[in-house]
């Protein structure tokens, strides 16, 4: 595990000959921005178009009680933050499939139920307000050799994931009686795309923060449906902006010393801008 | 071979369908032809999107339907093909007419570019139903008649025993759904499957269709069409006012709702 780190880390020294990538932390930064903000720009645009934004923020949320729980129990809360985003992803999914109330109704009562759940373990933890500071704002200068290794193990279950199912979430998004009619299993793939989306959403959080996570769905998702032309370059644009912003927002956050999660985010934004403006001035039909 | 004129396609028994305690269709017979057209006709609430819905297995049911699949499409399961009534289309969404033909035709994921066959299919299918130029063209931005045309071709593509429209002609306006109803015959002339098409529309059905299912969370009656849309069954589908039905006839454009139904 250390001689493939230590040999990643050797290779980007021959690749990132300047100053900002000298540091091993800047560089633990630069991989898990360049693992986890592709990821989750790619699993983005299925997301936007099944409108599942405040989704992906609910998830990000939950982190916070995840967080708490397992400085509560005495677990790495890393990885309690995982395991309570997949449960809390799950059950609004299986909820959302069994009730008539609308899906952002169903999510804002989770998404208010886990962050009071988090507020209140927090608060009977002194000293813990701490801890999650680098939760809420990211700290991707912090990232740990294990956490790099879930978030490579994560981009490849990403890529698979959506290689194998791309076009059936896709389908889905259309219309669900259609999709049914070509063999789409919908709640199998309703719930196989909240859970990978949550474990990207809570692996993402280590680079940006719970407040800006949705950021890295969302923003290049939207930044490629300026400009693209078809479901192809959607995904490629989208992931493209990831990276750009990924490694645009380090080397901007080093010189100006500036929060790097934040600075990601705000790179991310500005693609958008641009794009927009694009998108306005060339006319599609 | 076995002939298909003679032979239904579909034949529901006793269909009872209930959701929340209240029964949506209760009791209902009904056969679609081989070959023919079939109008699912009603007022709003009808059951008839439930209707389709249960052949298309995506509802419970009691009661049986059982399918007969033509005899030239081979053994197997009948394919059936589906038209929904509103594709709730995303201006925006960065998806192709071809892409959307390639999200059920290929395993390789669309963001790996269409197939070669993908590609030849959707353009074949795309032409014979007039709209080939589409290919290339954002899904969200066609105009409801073009994605109605798309969205036939690719029912046709995948050569269904049955094809099932949830009101193909609403939201068109008149010369698209002109145009739209001479494809619909001439698809049907040439090809061999059944067609059960929901409308509210009765010009529509008395120009398009050879036999009607009446439908009000029961079966009100069926026959061929121009025995069966008459003035009484017409009220006792849609409640007492059945002036606005004889109205209908007298100019052949009449749309149906539900102003009497509830």
């Amino acid at each position: 595990m250390d001689t493939i780190l230590s040999g990643v880390f050797a290779l980007m020294d021959r690749l990132l000959p300047f100053a900002f990538a000298e540091p091993a932390f800047m560089k633990r930064a630069l991989l898990a921005l360049l693992l986890t903000a592709p990821a989750a720009a790619a699993l983005g645009v299925p997301l936007v178009q099944h409108r599942m934004a405040f989704f992906s923020d609910a998830i990000g949320h939950s982190a916070f009680t995840g967080v708490a729980l397992g400085v509560l129990l005495g677990v790495s809360p890393s990885w309690t933050m995982v395991a309570f985003g997949a449960l809390v992803a799950v059950a609004i999914t299986l909820v959302r499939g069994r009730t008539d109330l609308s899906p952002d109704t169903v999510i804002g009562v989770f998404f208010s139920t886990v962050v009071a759940l988090g507020i209140a373990v927090i608060s009977r933890q002194k000293g813990l307000t701490r801890n999650l500071q680098s939760f809420l704002y990211g700290d991707p200068l912090s990232v740990t050799d294990a956490e790099l290794l879930w978030m490579a193990a994560l981009f490849l279950l990403v890529s698979a994931y959506l290689a194998f199912l791309y076009n059936r979430i896709l389908l889905l998004g259309i219309h669900e009686g259609f999709a049914r009619t070509k063999g789409v299993r919908v709640r199998a793939v309703e719930i196989s795309f909240s859970l990978v989306v949550a474990l990207v959403v809570t692996a993402a959080i280590r680079s940006v923060g719970i407040l800006l996570v949705t950021a890295l769905l969302v923003i290049p998702a939207a930044t490629a449906r300026n400009v693209a032309r078809g479901a192809a370059s959607a995904l490629w644009i989208s992931a493209g902006v990831a990276v750009l912003s990924g490694i645009g927002g380090i080397v901007a956050s080093w010189y100006l010393d500036t929060a790097t999660g934040a600075t990601v985010v705000l790179v991310a934004a500005a693609c958008f801008a641009v794009t927009a403006l694009v998108g306005a001035a060339v006319p599609r039909r | 071979m076995i002939g298909c004129e003679h032979h239904h396609t579909l034949e529901i028994r006793n269909l009872t369908v209930r959701k929340g305690g209240v029964e949506i269709l209760s009791g209902v017979d009904a056969d679609i032809r081989c070959g023919e057209v079939t109008a699912l006709v009603g007022p709003n609430g009808a059951g008839k999107t439930t209707l389709l819905l249960a052949i298309l297995g995506q509802v419970p049911y009691t009661g049986e339907i059982r399918f007969c699949r033509a005899a030239e499409h081979g053994q197997g399961a009948p394919r059936i093909g589906y038209v929904p009534q509103h594709l709730p289309l995303d201006p925006n969404a960065p998806i192709t007419v071809l892409d959307f033909f390639a999200l059920s035709a290929q395993r390789r994921p669309v963001f790996l570019g269409a197939s070669r066959k993908t590609r030849e299919s959707a353009r074949e299918s795309l032409e014979r139903a007039g709209v080939g130029h589409l290919l290339r063209r954002p899904l969200g931005r066609l105009s409801g008649g073009e994605l109605q045309r798309v969205l036939f071709a690719l029912a046709l593509r995948d050569a269904p025993d049955i094809l099932l429209l949830d009101e193909p002609v609403s939201g068109v306006d008149v010369a698209g759904e002109e145009l739209f109803c001479d494809f619909l015959s001439q698809v049907q002339r040439n090809s061999r499957f059944s067609l059960l098409l929901v409308s509210h529309d009765l010009s529509v059905v008395t120009r398009h269709a050879d036999r009607v299912i009446c439908l009000n969370r029961r079966l009100v009656c069926r026959g061929a069409t121009t025995e069966v849309l008459t003035p009484e069954n017409l009220a006792a589908m849609y409640g007492a006012d059945a002036h606005l039905f004889r109205h209908a006839h007298a100019d052949g454009h009449g749309h149906l709702h539900d102003e009497g139904g509830k």
